[in-house]
């Protein structure tokens, strides 16, 4: 019995302190719901005491939240299919082949993941506007997912390596090509790794600042994250209202970590140390 | 070569290749550029005047950049010190196995999937001298006696920019040190307890040690991200009060896109490079290791 009884407060106590490390995320939603004089109001209230959805509206009708989101959906949903489709392909050779390309390979793009965005903006920029590429969302899904290919093959690459051979075996005993037992057997069997790192991957360009911020310069192409920056522009900020954009913005994206946790957990910790 | 194996290659040199093209290309192109004079109106074109170690020179020569290295160096310090730090104490207190242990664990990383961007906004307004939250809670508790004026005070903003970032960091930290501390084998835990040692000397002489490798990873993990901030940084304090939290990436970007002196950006750029690559080369070498052991 006392075992439970300290289980219990085990479960109590972690229980409180992961609420409390998220109590940034509570203060984000519920400062979204506080009217003007709330958000002024000392001292501050953990509850909204009359919650609105004003700057939901606000920030709907008058922000035109809806075309930064389709914005950023729109450069998140090519980087995710562009992104699974070659760290998967990548991922998978490099369990398969033996050669010392392998290794090189590995080592590369190890090393290449690591150079943060904000110091290749500067060639970048330079690159794509000789190539007149500025102002296109083709620029920023080619820039942002670099790296996200090079991130998808060190997550999957250890992943593949538990694909049986003998599947693939009797795949090509049956007469199946390569190709066919890489589309066949191999990817349905690393679905949830591939889920995985298309759940990531979309989550990290759709939270893409940098390159939508240095290679576009027209306010109608701009996503969510470059919206929300304009609005702290000022010193003091509508913080309602920018909580209550930051609120809709993040939405889907807490919704499926939400959804996929016990997997990505699985996938980074395979990822980033084997 | 059978037609199998040369689509393996075809397999692994396509993804490579993307990678090289798009960041190892700009790279390259990145060291060029900080030989040359590079302005708006000769950017289109390769053909521009060679400066040699100009712009190198200028940017050593300004005291925002010395600063801006300091800043740097002191943020990835306290980065690394307190992600690791508690990212090892939480993850131990997660270890016991109760009920529900790693579903609670694994909701930190809550934090981590969050748009740098929006981390930057949140913490931007927890800060805020009058109606945040952070001084309502200090004065409340009799920290402090007023408001702290954490983002307008050069002696004070860096402590906001790495609270901020830590909380940000600290859960992914914690994850790879959560899965090295349950690979850890019990029966060396077992012979301990026999032999007399308790929780502490346990964690000191048995934990610790063998979760070091996993450890350094984390570290050299974590140096990379401090060296990769922008987002929170731009959304938090802009690099600011007069450079008391600009880091080198923001200082590398404004040169480039608010002075348009791309020449000096991209030579700021190659100087954090190098740091990037030694850091990125302990990093691989940590990881293999591991995998041996």
């Amino acid at each position: 019995m006392r075992h439970r009884t300290t289980d219990f407060v085990s479960t109590a106590v972690a229980l409180a302190g992961v609420l409390l490390y998220l109590f940034p995320i509570y203060w984000m939603i519920s400062s979204g719901f506080k009217t003007q004089a709330e958000i002024f109001a000392d001292p501050p209230t953990f509850f909204p005491a009359a919650a609105t959805l004003e700057s939901f509206r606000y920030v709907i009708h008058r922000e035109n939240i809806a075309r930064y989101l389709f914005n950023s959906v729109i450069i998140a949903a090519p980087v995710m299919i562009l992104t699974v489709t070659l760290s998967a392909m990548g991922a998978y050779a490099m369990n398969r082949l033996h050669s010392r390309m392998v290794d090189i390979g590995l080592v590369v793009v190890l090393i290449l993941q690591v150079f943060p965005e904000a110091l290749l903006a500067t060639p970048v920029f330079i690159i794509f506007k000789s190539l007149n590429l500025l102002n296109t969302f083709t620029a920023v899904v080619l820039a942002a997912s670099a790296r996200a290919v090079a991130f998808g093959m060190i997550v999957l690459r250890p992943m593949f390596r538990q694909v049986p051979i003998e599947l693939e075996e009797a795949s090509a005993v049956d007469g199946c090509t390569r190709m066919q037992t890489f589309f066949r057997i191999v990817l349905p069997l690393m679905r949830v790794p591939l889920i995985v790192v298309a759940a990531i991957t979309f989550a990290q360009a759709y939270g893409q600042f940098v390159y939508p911020l240095a290679l576009l310069n027209k306010q109608e192409m701009q996503p969510g994250t470059v919206g929300i920056f304009g609005f702290i522009g000022a010193e003091i900020a509508d913080w309602h209202r920018v909580m209550a954009f930051a609120t809709i913005f993040v939405a889907p994206i807490l919704l499926l970590f939400l959804l996929l946790q016990r997997q990505i957990v699985t996938g980074l910790t395979s990822g980033a140390l084997k | 070569m059978d037609r199998s194996s040369i689509l393996l290659r075809a397999f692994l040199l396509i993804p490579v290749t993307y990678v090289v093209c798009l960041i190892g290309m700009p790279i390259a192109y990145n060291l060029l550029a900080s030989v040359q004079e590079v302005n708006l109106g000769n950017i289109g074109t390769l053909n521009r005047p060679f400066v040699g170690l100009d712009n190198f020179q200028a940017a050593l020569q300004d005291p925002v950049f010395r600063q801006v290295v300091r800043n740097s160096a002191v943020f990835v310090f306290v980065n690394v010190l307190f992600q690791v730090g508690i990212g090892t104490i939480v993850a131990a207190s997660f270890a016991g196995d109760f009920p529900g242990s790693a579903t609670l664990r694994g909701l930190l990383l809550a934090a981590w999937i969050l748009p740098a961007l929006v981390v930057g906004t949140i913490w931007k307004w927890m800060f805020a001298s009058q109606n945040g939250v952070v001084n309502f809670l200090l004065v409340k508790l009799g920290i402090a006696s007023g408001p702290v004026h954490w983002l307008s005070d050069p002696g004070l903003s860096m402590s906001a920019l790495n609270i901020a970032h830590v909380w940000f960091g600290m859960p992914f930290s914690m994850i790879l040190i959560a899965a090295a501390l349950a690979s850890v084998p019990n029966e060396l835990y077992e012979a301990a307890a026999i032999d007399g040692a308790g929780p502490l000397r346990r964690f000191r002489y048995i934990t610790i040690p063998a979760i070091a490798p996993t450890l350094l990873a984390v570290a050299c993990l974590v140096t990379i991200a401090s060296l990769r901030a922008f987002d929170v940084v731009l959304a938090l304090t802009r690099g600011g009060p007069v450079n008391s939290t600009n880091v080198l990436p923001l200082l590398s970007y404004d040169t480039s896109f608010q002075e348009f002196d791309f020449g000096r950006g991209a030579a700021i750029g190659t100087f954090a490079f190098v740091i990037v690559i030694a850091v990125a080369l302990i990093y691989v070498r940590s990881v293999r290791t591991e995998q041996v052991s």
